[in-house]
């Protein structure tokens, strides 16, 4: 008997006939850690996506849209709120710098994130109670002075962290530059009104008709409150320092606006109306002219084309469409007229260096244009009223002298907006005064608190770009676009121009969106994973682990990303997380031993469910 | 003689993962055939197909291994990475082995030997298995209409045994059977069989279909209608090999799409009840073959005439597919062009005219 | 305790790859899988008609290979079904591949073997070269000498491969024409006995989706030798339980096998014939003859050559002076330059105190039948041999020499 007396030692026992026992789901074979054959690590880290990134008060944008494509709007609404009081607004009114950095608008075309934004901002408008709610009292008063964009900004962020925020208006209406700088047909009144009402919701007090220098003084401010935020705006129109402009029917573009947003207008204008600036505010101008009654609106601009007009080229475009005219290269040098405007005198001008800031240069020694018109607007910037500021606090360019964290001095008064920028004389875009306004009040914060400030700028962390994605898995597919109404039909009304986003569409728009340099739980590397490594214990962005044990490090999974939240970093950066071997064909001596009585016991291992 | 019904799965179609304007894969089943630890190349493409296909599969499932490195390099060591049963049989068995299998479970369930579900029976034959030494065993398990899913993964040679060249070797793919030298040139002088073809043809009863690992939905979908299909189906499933292809290996799901965009691995299926071939299929892109053959070492020795032969074999496969060819693709099957070419730039500016 | 049992037994004449056929109905076979090769196609066709009758319900299946009926085979037999198949000559080296990996994989298939002279040239005639070139390859091996054993041998193989103690495939070999092809009374039992005697295949690890294992994953060389060792020991080991199996299957049926060796008027023989399979029948009456003119001869039939009964043979031998083997089958180059039970049988002897003279007869060559005439010229030169005390030659072409 060949057999007889022969014995196989511990460390060599193996199943019977080699049947060797399932592996579990869980954790794998358990007998090959091929995690040590590899040199280079897959790694989930989320990069900062442009429109996050461009988005003046850095609105989570991809974690929205994200949230919209999987039908979770409320969520989305309430993620858009963490950084944005009153989407509602900025969903009509933002000039969205966000489209423009969106990576998708070098692939095809920007993704409609404003419209999405407005989408979710009205679904908040017909919430009966508001996602965010006023922090836990801390006792402390704080004055906002100003209801504009960056004013209604740092109350309401102030009111979530907990403070007792009370906002002076000096105007009759709350609402700043968001009710008298932008026309009805833009932002309906009463959408803004609602916003408002928020404010007053979280426990916010509005004192309209209340003015800073009259009403309350500086020292009333400092006496009253523990701290104040200043973002009372630039309110005063430039001019444009030409010959009788003081003659009537001569208009300033934002008081144009303001009276007409605050229903205290009395202006009736004739049928042939000029605009003079080349801004966003200028066509507002333009525009609310037709509105006002004017047959004809020239807008006059010293930039040579329109590609160098500070202004939204959408906005421009529908301007054009509604019939407004529009001449380059020229500079107002005189209203002309008996008592009231009647001609304009026109001289050819450019500006002097590359920036619309920069002086403008007017060549008179050639014949001067003549205009006839009935009435003027001249829309050429704004400027601060701060005559009640201690002198220690304005610099050179007639607005607030702050410190790079917001602050005046070693004062607890923070400035925030329009006010608190150098000067250039054009206004902020509102969500830069949002992202400012939630800055300042997070530093006033930090500042009662004792705790560090943080500057206002935001240190930029790696910005995902489009070279580090990977475009196959996205098929080219349209923007949607929201309808508007007609130029015919929109010049001579009030009603809001541009429609909003059904459900399908805001859904459908969200679901372009790249989510660049962000996990969107795709699942494509949970997929193509050779092994397969990548465990996930529900399936959510984010949520995706590598199995370091077993993972070779093909990187496959970093190549097939489609959002590029996949790197790879050397293996020498880490220290722990692979488990060697001991033996050359087994994690430890015996193990074959140990799969051979399991083998024994599996009968009485409980049936695998099929 | 009590005889009892055979109960058999239909599994469910997968949604395309670019829902809409969206790129996201659908619900994928939680359940994990196959699980990590086993000892094949980083980035084997294979083993990305025993994934897929084994997910779409379910628990359901015997998996049969025919001697290839799905064999060797995942069950060496009397170690396994199947969570479902799974045997080794030889090389030239895959499918009498399979065959066996499921004339078992028809006989058990029959006979009330066993109760349950029929299974999922999938053979996992490489294509030296599927085209060389097991081609008539298979042929006969697809002729008599087994109710099993035979699948060929195409790595395009004798893999697990160091490279050799097999009927799926490509012309001028160089393997250690193939090498390239001063008489042959270009390596490896045959074309490839055409195998899944070859089995639509002989056994027009089964569902056959080809299939990538670039696009595995697709991929998984096809699996699940072999299963579905009652009786015989036989998948072809193109899977780098990083090993023999000489390719950087984040590039593995990268090849199985760049392989049918231009053209050398056209992706079809048979439909068994109408008797036509589908080849509704398209990529995204259509490129000349040089945009694919760079990226692999074994095709490095290739001169100009080569590629372009290899192009002409490209553009006879979309034309049997009923394609259009661009102009580009024309011209790029001729030498006297593909001499032009010989700076990848120039290569990749005909890219962009398709 | 089995208990014999008279129910509807019937004696059918019917040849012996019917017998086979037959054992395999009464055996319920699950799975079988066929191709055709003279001489043992007759039982896959006698098989084929009993399915299409209804009177077994088992998945026949028309392969495409004698290695694919092997691959086929393996694989049902892996997920827990009872496995026929067979064949014949050059049939069964065609599937050779596959016979270490079912025995090593511990899957009792059963395949019948009539036996058929291997290429060249095409000779259907009998020559057991074809199953013993397998017969170290882990399957259990014996030879039927007429259509009754070739029925019972294969119930009784299926009861000893699987039982979970020996868990190894089994070869059950019949002469090609001279058993497979000649009719004769066979008695099929009553379906109770056989249920009462072969329980129904259950291996311990299938193929079954609840209980997910691998079988045959691939392996270091240094756990080779472990596999190997236990493979070796379920052949040696299984000894008491073809014993238990031959004595129960006496018991329940009524008919009693030695398991190891028959012993056919060997009681005060000085010479002996040993051999396998069907001539044995011829054999007898060459030594009935031989007997009525006093010549001390008898036989010694090996019935069960995996795993080979060596004590037995050295002790069962060792009371002879001559020992004649009739090898039937080719071994060329080998130890006697003849036939490859020579050496099987010379080495079971090497240790006995009484070693008899050994020779070997290269007769029943080809198919052709082995005449008596052949019997009495083989025992005239056994009887020589024992005379001189020494043999003339090793190996005796018989036909070809005076």
């Amino acid at each position: 008997m060949s057999t007889k007396g022969t014995r196989i030692p511990d460390w060599l026992k193996v199943p019977f006939a080699g049947i060797t026992p399932g592996p579990s789901q869980d954790k794998g074979q358990n007998l090959f850690p091929t995690g040590n054959w590899r040199s280079i690590r897959p790694v989930y880290r989320d990069k900062l996506p442009p429109c996050n990134n461009a988005c003046g008060t850095n609105e989570k944008i991809q974690g929205y849209l994200d949230l919209v494509k999987r039908g979770k709007y409320l969520d989305a609404y309430a993620l858009i709120k963490e950084d944005m009081p009153f989407p509602s607004v900025t969903g009509r009114v933002c000039y969205h710098p966000c489209e423009q950095a969106c990576n998708r608008g070098k692939y095809d075309e920007a993704i409609s994130i404003r419209a999405v934004e407005r989408f979710l901002g009205d679904l908040g408008q017909s919430l009966k109670h508001d996602v965010v709610e006023a922090g836990p009292s801390n006792g402390k008063k704080v004055a906002v002075v100003g209801s504009g964009p960056a004013g209604h900004s740092a109350a309401y962020q102030l009111a979530r962290i907990g403070y007792k925020v009370t906002i002076l208006e000096k105007s009759s209406k709350a609402g700043g530059l968001n009710r008298g700088g932008i026309p009805d047909w833009v932002l309906p009144q009463h959408i803004l009104d609602r916003e408002i009402e928020r404010l007053i919701e979280l426990g916010i007090a509005i004192k309209t008709n209340c003015e800073v220098g009259k009403d309350v003084s500086w020292d009333d401010l400092k006496r009253d409150y523990d701290a104040c935020v200043l973002a009372i705006g630039l309110t005063e129109p430039n001019g444009v320092r030409a010959e009788g402009e003081d003659k009537e029917g001569v208009l300033y573009g934002l008081p144009f606006l303001r009276d007409i947003g605050m229903g205290t207008s009395k202006v009736k204008l004739g049928p042939r109306v000029a605009v003079i600036g080349g801004g966003n505010t200028a066509i507002d101008c333009a525009r609310e002219a037709l509105r006002q009654g004017a047959i004809e609106v020239t807008m006059i601009t010293v930039e040579a084309n329109t590609d160098e007009m500070p202004c939204s080229p959408e906005d421009l475009h529908d301007m054009l469409e509604e019939g407004v005219d529009l001449w380059h290269g020229r500079a107002l040098t005189a209203v002309l007229g008996a008592g009231k405007v009647e001609t304009l005198q026109l001289h050819p001008a450019r500006f002097s260096g590359a920036i619309n800031a920069s002086p403008i240069t007017i060549n008179r020694n050639v014949p001067a244009e003549r205009f006839a018109v009935d009435n003027v607007i001249i829309a050429v910037g704004q400027r601060a009223s701060i005559d009640w500021l201690p002198q220690e606090f304005k610099n050179e360019r007639g607005t607030i002298k702050i410190d790079r964290f917001g602050r005046l001095g070693d004062t607890n008064f923070f400035a925030a907006g329009d006010i608190a920028q150098f000067g250039s004389g054009q206004p902020l875009m509102v969500v830069n005064a949002v992202g400012d306004g939630k800055r300042v009040a997070f530093n006033l914060d930090k500042a009662l608190r004792g705790e560090p400030l943080q500057p206002r700028t935001v240190a930029v962390d790696v910005i995902m770009d489009l070279n580090r994605m990977n475009m196959t898995y996205f098929p080219h597919f349209p923007r949607a676009h929201q309808s508007m109404l007609s130029p015919v039909t929109r010049r001579k009304t009030q009603v809001e121009v541009i429609q909003g986003f059904s459900e399908k569409q805001a859904s459908e728009e969200a679901g372009r969106c790249f989510s660049c340099g962000t996990c969107n739980a795709c699942d494509n590397c949970y997929l193509v994973c050779p092994e397969p490594c990548i465990a996930r214990p529900e399936r959510s962005n984010g949520l995706y682990k590598i199995l370091v044990d077993y993972c070779k490090g093909c990187r496959v999974c970093i190549e097939e990303c489609p959002t590029g939240c996949l790197e790879g970093v050397p293996e020498l950066d880490f220290d722990t997380g692979v488990v060697r071997m001991d033996t050359a064909f087994a994690i430890s001596p015996g193990l074959h031993g140990r799969q051979a009585e399991e083998l024994l016991n599996l009968a009485s291992r409980p049936a695998k469910d099929i | 003689m009590a005889t009892f019904e055979v109960e058999r799965q239909i599994l469910p179609i997968l949604g395309s993962p670019n829902q809409g304007a969206r790129f996201y894969n659908p619900e994928l089943p939680s359940s994990e055939p196959f699980v990590p630890g086993h000892r094949t190349c980083a980035g084997c493409g294979p083993s990305i197909q025993y994934r897929m296909t084994s997910k779409a599969a379910g628990d359901n499932t015997i998996l049969i291994g025919p001697t290839g490195c799905m064999y060797v390099a995942n069950s060496s060591y009397l170690c396994t990475p199947y969570n479902v049963p799974w045997a080794h049989t030889q090389i030239g068995s895959a499918g009498s082995f399979t065959a066996g299998v499921a004339a078992a479970y028809e006989a058990m369930i029959r006979k009330g030997k066993w109760k349950g579900p029929f299974p999922n029976i999938i053979c996992e034959a490489g294509d030296g298995s599927a085209s060389d030494i097991g081609l008539a065993s298979i042929s006969g398990a697809l002729y008599r209409n087994h109710d099993c899913l035979i699948i060929c993964y195409d790595n395009e040679q004798y893999a697990n045994t160091g490279i050799q060249a097999s009927s799926r070797t490509p012309y001028g793919g160089m393997t250690t059977f193939s090498p390239p030298g001063p008489e042959v040139p270009e390596g490896k002088k045959l074309f490839p069989k055409d195998l899944a073809r070859m089995m639509a043809a002989g056994h027009p009863h089964c569902y056959v279909a080809t299939a990538s690992v670039g696009y595995p939905i697709d991929l998984m979908n096809k699996v699940r209608k072999g299963l579905n299909h009652r009786g015989a189906a036989y998948l072809m499933i193109y899977t780098p090999c990083q090993k023999g292809f000489v390719y950087e290996t984040p590039r593995s799901i990268d090849l199985g799409r760049m392989v049918v965009e231009c053209g050398l691995y056209p992706i079809w299926e048979w439909n068994p009840e109408r008797r036509v071939y589908d080849y509704s299929f398209r990529p995204q892109n259509m490129r000349p073959v040089s945009e694919y053959l760079k990226l692999q070492g074994r095709f490095g020795h290739l001169h100009a005439e080569h590629i372009a032969t290899l192009q002409q074999f490209a553009n006879d496969q979309w034309k049997m597919m009923g394609v259009e060819l661009p102009d580009a693709l024309i011209w790029a099957a001729d030498p006297q062009n593909q001499m032009h070419m010989a700076a990848a730039a120039e290569a990749e500016e005909v890219a962009d005219t398709i | 305790m089995p208990t014999a049992i008279a129910g509807k037994k019937k004696t059918v004449r019917i040849n012996g790859c019917v017998a086979s056929a037959q054992a395999a109905k009464y055996a319920d076979v699950d799975v079988i899988a066929a191709y055709p090769i003279r001489p043992y196609t007759a039982t896959m066709m006698a098989l084929a008609q009993m399915v299409a009758n209804g009177e077994l319900d088992a998945e026949y299946i028309v392969a495409d290979s004698e290695h694919s009926q092997l691959s086929i085979s393996h694989g049902a037999s892996s997920c827990g079904a009872r496995v026929f198949t067979g064949s014949s000559g050059v049939g069964v080296q065609f599937a050779y591949e596959l016979y270490s990996p079912i025995s090593g994989s511990r899957m009792p298939v059963q395949m019948m073997i009539a036996d058929r002279t291997l290429d060249p040239p095409g000779d259907f005639g009998s020559e057991h070269t074809d199953a013993l070139s397998t017969r170290d390859m882990g399957w259990l091996m014996g030879w039927a000498c007429d259509a009754q054993e070739a029925f019972d041998n294969h119930l009784i193989a299926y009861r000893i491969g699987e039982d979970p103690r020996v868990l190894l495939p089994q070869m059950v070999c019949q002469d090609g024409f001279f058993v497979s092809h000649i009719t004769s009374d066979v008695e099929l039992p009553d379906p109770g006995q056989v249920k009462e005697f072969l329980p129904p295949y259950k291996h311990p690890y299938p193929l079954d989706p609840r209980r997910p294992v691998s079988h045959g994953p691939q392996i270091m060389p240094e756990q080779g030798p472990p596999l190997q060792l236990e493979r070796a020991r379920a052949m040696e080991e299984c000894t008491p339980v073809i014993e238990q199996a031959h004595e129960e299957f006496a018991q329940i049926f009524g008919r009693r096998y030695d398991p190891w060796v028959e012993e056919y008027m060997t009681d005060g023989a000085d010479v002996v014939f040993f051999l396998q399979g069907g001539h044995a029948v011829t054999a007898r009456f060459a030594i009935q003859h031989l007997r009525e003119k006093g010549i001390k001869v008898g036989m010694v039939r090996l019935r069960t050559i995996r795993p080979y009964p060596t004590d037995r043979v050295n002790e069962v031998l060792s009371k002879f002076k001559v020992v004649g083997v009739i090898e039937t089958n080719m071994a060329l180059g080998s130890v006697s330059s003849g036939g490859a039970l020579y050496a099987e049988v010379c080495g079971a002897l090497y240790e006995s105190p009484h070693r008899p003279l050994v020779m070997s007869f290269m007769a029943g060559m080809g198919g052709e039948a082995i005449v008596l005439k052949e019997f009495y010229w083989m025992t005239q030169k056994m009887i020589d041999a024992q005379k001189r005390g020494k043999i003339e030659k090793r190996t005796h072409w018989v036909g070809f020499e005076d």
